[in-house]
């Protein structure tokens, strides 16, 4: 019976409004939280850093640091690419955007402030097993064109040359494209994939296999490939004979100011210039050369 | 005990007559009956709550996504855009025909090796083990669905990738390091609905058919297999969904490449990684075609899922007629 009474209550009660009210009160009190969450964003101890994968390591260790010295800070470093790092920079949701390639022609109007912080060189990477050791910048380009698919063409062994490249949102393929393939196109059979180490494992692995990546990734595992003649060490990026290198930079809205400032200053001092900068493979943007 | 004790109680004030009862139990009696009111009314209202959000949530999504992905096909046209075989969004070339090539490949290799393991795997649990033997195999074949995609993904790219890489003098990367992986995702899908179907046969129908002299092969593919037949199909149109929609695993080992290739040891790219692979640095007409590209993925999912209804309703009317 209590069914039935309760049954007949709950048509009279009418519950749709009553559905609807509580449904505008969850609703309000999300909205609550989201506001809540956007104003603790913008606290002034805390800053945001996005951008390069490449710029990662510097840009992380140098936070760390940072920290380290003035503990009631925040840095927070994230890596998404160089074209995400601009992005978000500009619509403001990071405070420091990172990049490995300049701004291009779109992107010039959104008035970032360009700080470079390093010098970095891209090194065409092979497996260790590969007997080639030098290749010109035009055999380079014919190759990530896809005209030149066997290694036999550039005087390596009888084998398919298995090309790997990186994300369009990649900055490394960014400055790759302007500097080897003065902006041909890629071939489009080459493996896509979306991080430096894992273009290097699978060059590691892969005896026929070419990449490229920052000279500062390089290790034991690959080869890197002599250009034009030169080979690719911090000596011959820092005389500037070493043909495949950019500047690597960091992005803010106007002029940098407090907390970022003070961060950018300490990613600039000899502090991390020296040490994390080097040790990353980079090279420093002051006491390196001047372009 | 206590319950219809109340229940009795409850229905007393319309019966009974109410001058008999003091007003102390009227009043009590009155605050069970609106607190058992307040609750099941709370709980409709929460259940119906839950609905809403799932119905929103896909109207939503749907709305969202046709809204964002619909000016490509106005502006650059609906031939050009499917049937276009070149995506190069950076120089304004949207055709993502070997997106969809790529979907297809990788979906249809993993249907012809994955389908026979599964349909094999539920006919051994339904019909094969004996309860110890299924008491192993079935949580087994269950915890398989339960692993995160990423993983098999890891799995694929580190232990497949490499030995494909060997036998094929590759990189690794394509379209049959895909099959391989989605194949083993896909087999928990089709194989717990196949053993569903086969389970929902009743045993009148085996005994028959061994009755007959029939051995158990025999039973298999010519009485239960027939008899489950459009379970299985179900089941199987549900394991192209998931293999049509898998996005991470086979982002990691098909290799990215948007064309159509030669082998399928070369890289090769589907709708769902090229979203993955664009969505960070998209903008512009760019993000606009990504969003077309879901649209794709979602009509497909829709047809999917309406096929699997249809041959629903196909099978119970089939089942009236019997």
């Amino acid at each position: 019976m209590t069914h039935r009474l309760v049954r007949t209550r709950t048509t009279a009660g009418s519950p749709l409004p009553r559905a609807t009210r509580l449904g505008l009160a969850l609703a309000l009190s999300l909205s609550c939280v989201a506001i809540a969450g956007c104003q603790a964003a913008e606290h002034d101890n805390e800053i945001t850093v996005t951008g390069s994968t490449t710029i990662m390591p510097i840009a992380e260790i140098a936070a760390e640091h940072f920290m380290d010295v003035k503990p009631d800070t925040k840095v927070l470093v994230s890596g998404l690419g160089s074209s995400a790092g601009i992005e978000t920079v500009a619509n403001g949701s990071s405070d420091v955007g990172t990049s490995s390639r300049d701004l291009k022609p779109s992107e010039q109007d959104l008035r970032l402030y360009d700080t470079p912080i390093a010098i970095d060189a891209i090194a065409v990477i092979v497996n260790r097993d590969n007997p080639v050791d030098a290749l010109t910048m035009d055999q380079v380009r014919a190759i990530f064109e896809g005209r030149i698919e066997n290694w036999s063409e550039v005087g390596g062994e009888d084998r398919h040359i298995g090309l790997v490249n990186r994300d369009e949102a990649s900055g490394t393929r960014e400055a790759f494209s302007k500097i080897v393939m003065q902006e041909a196109r890629f071939d489009r059979s080459a493996a896509v994939l979306p991080g430096t180490g894992q273009v290097r494992s699978v060059v590691a692995e892969a005896p026929g296999a070419i990449g490229y990546i920052s000279l500062g990734f390089v290790n034991d595992e690959v080869k890197a490939l002599s250009i034009d003649g030169i080979e690719a060490t911090p000596e011959s990026v820092v005389d500037g004979s070493y043909p495949v290198q950019r500047i690597l930079h960091f992005f803010t809205r106007g002029e940098p100011e407090g907390l970022a400032a003070r961060y950018i200053a300490y990613v600039l001092s000899d502090e991390i210039q020296q040490t994390v900068v080097r040790d990353a493979g980079f090279l420093p943007m002051r006491g390196g050369v001047v372009r | 005990m206590t319950r219809s004790a109340e229940d009795s109680q409850a229905s007393m004030p319309d019966s009974a007559d109410p001058v008999s009862m003091t007003s102390g139990e009227q009043g009590s009696l009155r605050l069970v009956s609106r607190a058992t009111h307040i609750k099941e009314l709370a709980l409709k209202n929460l259940f119906l709550l839950c609905a809403f959000v799932a119905v929103m949530g896909v109207v939503l999504i749907f709305a969202f996504v046709g809204l964002r992905g619909w000016p490509i096909f106005a502006e650059v046209g609906p031939i050009a855009f499917l049937g276009g075989a070149d995506w190069s969004p950076t120089v304004g070339q949207y055709g993502i025909w070997p997106l969809i090539y790529g979907s297809l490949v990788v979906m249809s290799g993993a249907l012809v090796i994955g389908t026979p393991l599964a349909v094999g795997t539920a006919i051994f649990l339904s019909e094969i083990a004996t309860p110890r033997v299924r008491g192993i195999v079935r949580p087994a074949v269950e915890l398989l669905a339960g692993i995160p995609s990423v993983i098999y993904g890891f799995f694929g790219l580190l232990i497949l990738r490499p030995i494909v890489a060997r036998l094929s003098d590759g990189l690794g990367f394509g379209a049959v390091t895909g099959w391989l992986i989605l194949a083993i995702m896909i087999v928990p899908t089709i194989a717990t609905l196949s053993e569903d179907a086969l389970r929902s046969i009743p045993d009148g129908i085996r005994e028959a058919s061994y009755a007959m002299g029939a051995t158990t092969w025999q039973t298999i593919y010519r009485v239960l297999v027939p008899a489950a037949k459009i379970g299985i199909i179900d089941a199987i149109i549900l394991g192209m969904g998931r293999a049509i929609g898998e996005t991470m695993a086979v982002l990691m080992v098909v290799g990215n490449a948007p064309h159509i290739p030669d082998s399928v040891t070369e890289p090769i790219a589907t709708l769902t990684t090229q979203i993955v692979m664009d969505m960070p640095y998209a903008a512009g007409m760019h993000r606009t075609a990504l969003f077309g590209m879901a649209i794709i993925l979602f009509g497909v999912s829709m047809g999917l899922v309406a096929l699997v209804r249809l041959l629903s309703k196909l099978q119970s009317s089939m089942d009236a007629g019997r």
